[in-house]
């Protein structure tokens, strides 16, 4: 019993010292999970910081946290919610639709947050079945990012970057380079680096995979088109030859990343990618930014997919107002470009303070901003069945681009699968919907 | 029965009823709510509205779960013979009569000890695909046969190979043999030497008498892993989704029957489905043990008995 | 072709010698590949072909792990913290328990052995999803009471070492007590307890790695940060990390196995005599 004692001493000990938590000055403590690390945290810290010191009756405590999605939805279904998270827009429909959120209609028009104040896509992201569900913190759109050396090395003018689909695939041959063996060596571009936005992708064939509603739309031509054009590359390019080529990127936020040491020239990212260039890559890297090129049967407006973080109110929060209060507070102009600024993107507000763009250190923020308004900007596919139907894709999309499984084959495989998993949802959700639909229009 | 059997009942019950509580609660209970479950619509946040076997046609056609299945079934089919004959191989070495023998046992057995997450994490870097240190050492081998076979083998990548991921697992299974080894162990010193003396004379090389003495001997040793190996590798999960960083491999190569349980309640927030497949997974832990009993019944050899 | 001669011996004796060697050094490079690792500046790890041994040895990186990893020590007493409440639970109870299956005589004892026994087919994720509601019910999610409250309500594995070692302690040593009018947890408590001491301890000791090594318990029923223990602290880590910072996460692995190893080398003798019995009926 000895060894016992001294174990509970010890535990005593290293848990004295860890345990102090802030705010126990009578202030309500909001506790906010965010998903972010990094960079990013520091600066959302610093916007917390800032509200804390700039009243007296709430203190916000923020803390990362892994796997949000489902470690929020695990808190709410226990009970033990955070008063605010922050969580990416594709989960809202499935949050929503499982009640894990508050409608923020209400506080949101107490607090004098208006639609106008946005840019449209954003606003539109955080709208599900007619209410109010979150905020938008820090945006993106998806463009095409292209290395200029890798261009000029490969005879194509570095300032030029692709108009049309076809144009991309002409200078794709010409960026892939094979090695005497015949393995890969860099490629000018693939679907799956880094393969983000393969949800996403139809809307460069003319349309999303999802009518919003009830059905799935992979039987329809967009889709037919996106599958057999990723068909493309197993055939062009060798599967295995790709996943070779693969296995060697280092990862994502490092200088091994491949877009930072020329084994990819032309790939799709968000407007963060800027960072990671100005940390990870060697200092003389050049790249540019332009819209991720269409078919040419397809001119028009240019395409992109919009994606936000965003801030809610888990059902069962311990202190809405106070975690409103905080909302409001980042939705503020000068706390939002502080965030955004810091973070170096873009805002989702439509009125920036004047020289925000530019003194912005990213340099090719405008074209961010075009896209973002342009006509033809999607907002990301948030479906109810949101985690299903990304495993489900990711693995076709695997097989396909392995060269395993046809276009057709795979698109109608997952059409079949995941058209019955949303069916399951919404025959859930009709069952409650009257009630639901009832309640949180009493609340707004 | 008399007042005294009544007193003793009385007496036994209260002894194990902290087993009788946790039975009820944490055994029979989930069990019977599981069944009821699977034949609901439930996602924890709504009540549970029943559905009838809706949930089960389901799995039928859900070629995930059939996929869940299989890795399962292959993933013990292979583990548990590499892990017994790894196990029984590294015994029977420890029991021959050299030195050191206590620093080789502790070799053999630390890595047993080693906790899943911590294993899982080491792997994933033993197993990456161009700096690993398994295909670093591979590459001795597979480069020796290109140049003599003029092939052009490569070592995969591991964990990001559909047809090879299950074979990453299998290899940090394999690693923890030595908690089965030290039980062998035991088993081998159990054997009377005088049996090997009584070969020996007849003329029985080694490999004849570990064949005709020591197997027929270790049965019931084996028999007793092989089941305890069984109900472990059926409800494998931790390794693999760490491996996989909270996922199920390359083209759900790393997916079984725990990890697809695990996301349907947890991911996708179908309670039902998922209570529908832990009841294939009890089902099926109950048909394996019960054939591997029946198998075994026949064919084990108690000694004296 | 008999081998009783010299030569044979010798010549079987050398070949198990040399794979003992060459086991060896596979079963334990993994473990060298992780400190190597974990003491490697971050490019190092990543060079090609791989460096066997860091050019210096960064200490540096183990304390810049910890902190990476977040609250750490946190995380080492919430773990040790399980550990021990589950250790005391899990003996207290299975010892009772493998008591009244064992020193009395009722009826129908054997056949409700039985079906403690056929339990242990039934692995955690079989129940876990009503489990999972029941502590919900509760409103336990998000504490740690679904993580210690089970160990006191005894193990069947537990349950049944125990009963094997409680039967193998003569009649007559208790007889004589009970004869004096003694209860039979005075019994229990005064003689077979101190005898059972050993046993006790194996099982102490494999509650105490089970606990420490759980993973997929924290993982549902555990929200908070504050609460992790290291098992999902460190997972926490590595999924932050996206696999990036291998020298951390090595460090961090290392850490975690530690006390582990420690604690094996403490009580090897225990250890391995307490495995070796679980193979016998």
């Amino acid at each position: 019993m000895p060894v016992f004692a001294a174990a509970l001493a010890l535990l005593h000990l290293i848990g004295g010292a860890a345990l102090a938590a802030p705010g126990g000055d009578g202030r309500v403590v909001v506790e906010y999970w965010e998903k972010w690390t990094g960079l990013e945290a520091d600066v959302m810290q610093g916007v917390v910081d800032d509200f804390n010191a700039s009243q007296d009756r709430i203190f916000v405590r923020m803390l990362t946290v892994s796997r949000m999605d489902q470690k929020m939805m695990l808190a709410t279904a226990g009970g033990v919610p955070p008063d605010i998270a922050g969580l990416w827009a594709m989960y809202l429909t499935s949050y929503v639709e499982n009640n894990a959120l508050m409608p923020l209609d209400k506080l949101a028009r107490e607090a004098g947050l208006h639609e106008d104040d946005y840019i449209p896509v954003f606003w539109q992201m955080c709208r599900q079945k007619g209410h109010l569900w979150a905020l938008p913190t820090t945006p993106t759109v998806t463009a095409l990012h292209w290395n200029k050396k890798m261009f000029r090395a490969a005879g194509l003018d570095p300032e030029q970057p692709p108009r049309t689909l076809e144009e991309l695939e002409e200078f794709n041959e010409r960026l892939t380079k094979r090695a005497a063996d015949g393995s890969l060596e860099q490629i000018g571009h693939m679907p799956q680096e880094p393969g983000w936005w393969t949800r996403d992708f139809s809307n460069w064939f003319g349309g999303p995979v999802w009518d919003g509603g009830g059905r799935l739309l992979l039987d329809q031509q967009p889709s037919i088109d996106h599958f057999r054009w990723a068909a493309t590359y197993p055939q062009r390019f060798g599967g295995d030859d790709m996943n070779r080529l693969r296995g060697a990127f280092g990862n994502f936020a490092s200088p091994q990343n491949p877009f930072f040491n020329g084994k990819v020239a032309m790939i799709v990212q968000g407007v963060w990618m800027n960072n990671f260039i100005r940390q990870y890559a060697e200092p003389d890297f050049e790249y540019g930014v332009a819209p991720f090129p269409t078919p040419a049967a397809r001119p028009g407006p240019p395409v992109s997919v919009a994606d936000c973080d965003v801030l809610v109110i888990p059902n069962g929060a311990r202190h809405p107002r106070e975690a409103m209060e905080f909302i409001a507070y980042t939705q503020t102009r000068a706390a939002m470009e502080k965030l955004c600024l810091g973070q170096k993107k873009f805002t989702p507000l439509r009125e920036v303070s004047p020289g925000f763009v530019e003194n912005h250190p990213h340099p090719y923020l405008q074209t961010f901003i075009d896209l973002a308004n342009s006509p033809n900007v999607r907002p990301i596919l948030a479906l109810p069945t949101v985690l299903q139907y990304s495993n489900d894709l990711a693995t076709y999309m695997n097989l396909l681009l392995l060269g395993r499984l046809g276009p057709d084959e795979a698109r109608a495989a997952l059409q079949e699968r995941q058209q019955r998993a949303l069916d399951q949802k919404t025959e859930r959700w009709n069952r409650v919907k009257d009630k639901r639909l009832a309640r949180w229009r009493a609340a707004s | 029965m008399t007042a005294r059997e009544k007193e003793r009942l009385r007496t036994g019950l209260l002894f194990i009823s902290p087993w009788l509580l946790g039975f009820a609660a944490l055994t029979l209970y989930p069990l019977l709510a599981s069944v009821w479950f699977s034949l609901c619509d439930y996602s924890v946040l709504t009540e549970p509205v029943f559905l009838g076997t809706e949930n089960y046609r389901e799995l039928w056609r859900d070629e995930v779960f059939w996929l869940a299945l299989r890795n399962t079934v292959v993933f013990a089919a292979v583990s548990i013979p590499l892990g017994t004959a790894l196990a029984i191989g590294l015994a029977v070495l420890l029991n021959q009569p050299v030195r050191g023998r206590g620093l080789y046992r502790t070799i053999f057995f630390l890595p047993s000890l080693v906790p899943a997450i911590s294993l899982a994490i080491l792997w994933q870097w033993l197993l990456n695909g161009s700096v690993g240190l398994v295909n670093e050492v591979l590459q001795w081998p597979l480069s020796l046969v290109n140049l003599v076979a003029g092939t052009s083998l490569r070592a995969p990548d591991w964990l990001n190979d559909p047809s090879w991921a299950l074979w990453g697992l299998v290899l940090t299974g394999l690693w923890g043999a030595g908690n089965a080894m030290v039980i062998y162990l035991a088993g081998l010193q159990e054997i009377p030497a005088e049996l090997y003396e009584a070969a020996e004379m007849d003329g029985a090389n080694a490999w004849q008498r570990f064949v005709n003495i020591t197997l027929p001997l270790l049965t019931p040793v084996i028999f007793f892993n092989v089941i305890m190996g069984l109900i472990g590798s059926l409800q494998t999960f931790a390794v693999p989704y760490i491996l996989t960083n909270g996922g199920d491999g390359p083209g759900r190569s790393l997916l079984f029957l725990a990890t697809y349980i695990y996301q349907s309640a947890f991911d996708y927030w179908n309670m039902g489905y998922a209570s529908a497949l832990a009841l294939v997974l009890f089902l099926l832990i109950l048909a394996l043990t019960l054939v591997v009993v029946r198998f075994g019944e026949k064919r084990v050899h108690y000694a004296g008995r | 072709m008999p081998d009783a001669d010299p030569i044979a011996r010798h010549r079987n004796r050398w070949f198990a010698v040399i794979l003992l060697v060459g086991f060896s050094i596979v079963f334990f490079l993994p473990f060298a590949w992780m400190v190597s690792t974990s003491l490697k500046p971050l490019n190092e790890t990543m060079s090609l072909p791989p460096r066997w041994l860091p050019s210096e040895p960064q200490w540096q990186n183990y304390p810049d792990a910890m902190r990476a990893m977040g609250p750490f020590w946190l995380y080492a007493r919430n773990s040790l913290m399980l550990a021990l409440l589950n250790v005391v639970g899990t003996v207290a109870s299975s010892a009772l328990v493998a008591y009244g299956f064992s020193r009395i005589e009722w009826r129908g004892r054997d056949s409700v052995f039985l079906l403690l026994l056929a339990t242990m087919m039934i692995p955690f994720p079989v129940v876990m999803v009503p489990v999972y509601t029941l502590f919900r019910e509760l409103g336990w999610i998000g504490t740690f009471k679904p993580l210690w409250v089970p160990a006191f309500l005894a193990g069947a594995f537990n349950v049944f070492l125990l009963r094997q070692f409680f039967l193998s302690i003569p009649k007559d040593l208790t007889e004589a007590a009970r004869m004096d009018g003694c209860g039979e947890f005075r019994i229990f408590w005064q003689i077979i307890l101190p005898l059972a001491k050993p046993a006790l301890l194996t099982v102490a000791l494999f509650q105490f790695m089970a606990t420490w090594n759980d993973f997929l318990g924290p993982l549902i029923f555990l929200v908070r940060q504050e609460q992790f223990t290291l098992a999902l602290g460190l997972q926490n880590f590595q999924s932050v990390q996206g696999g990036t910072a291998w020298h951390w996460l090595m460090a961090a692995s290392t850490l975690v196995v530690l006390p582990v190893v420690f604690l094996f080398f403490l009580t090897q003798r225990t250890f391995i005599r307490g495995i070796s019995t679980t193979g016998f009926k």
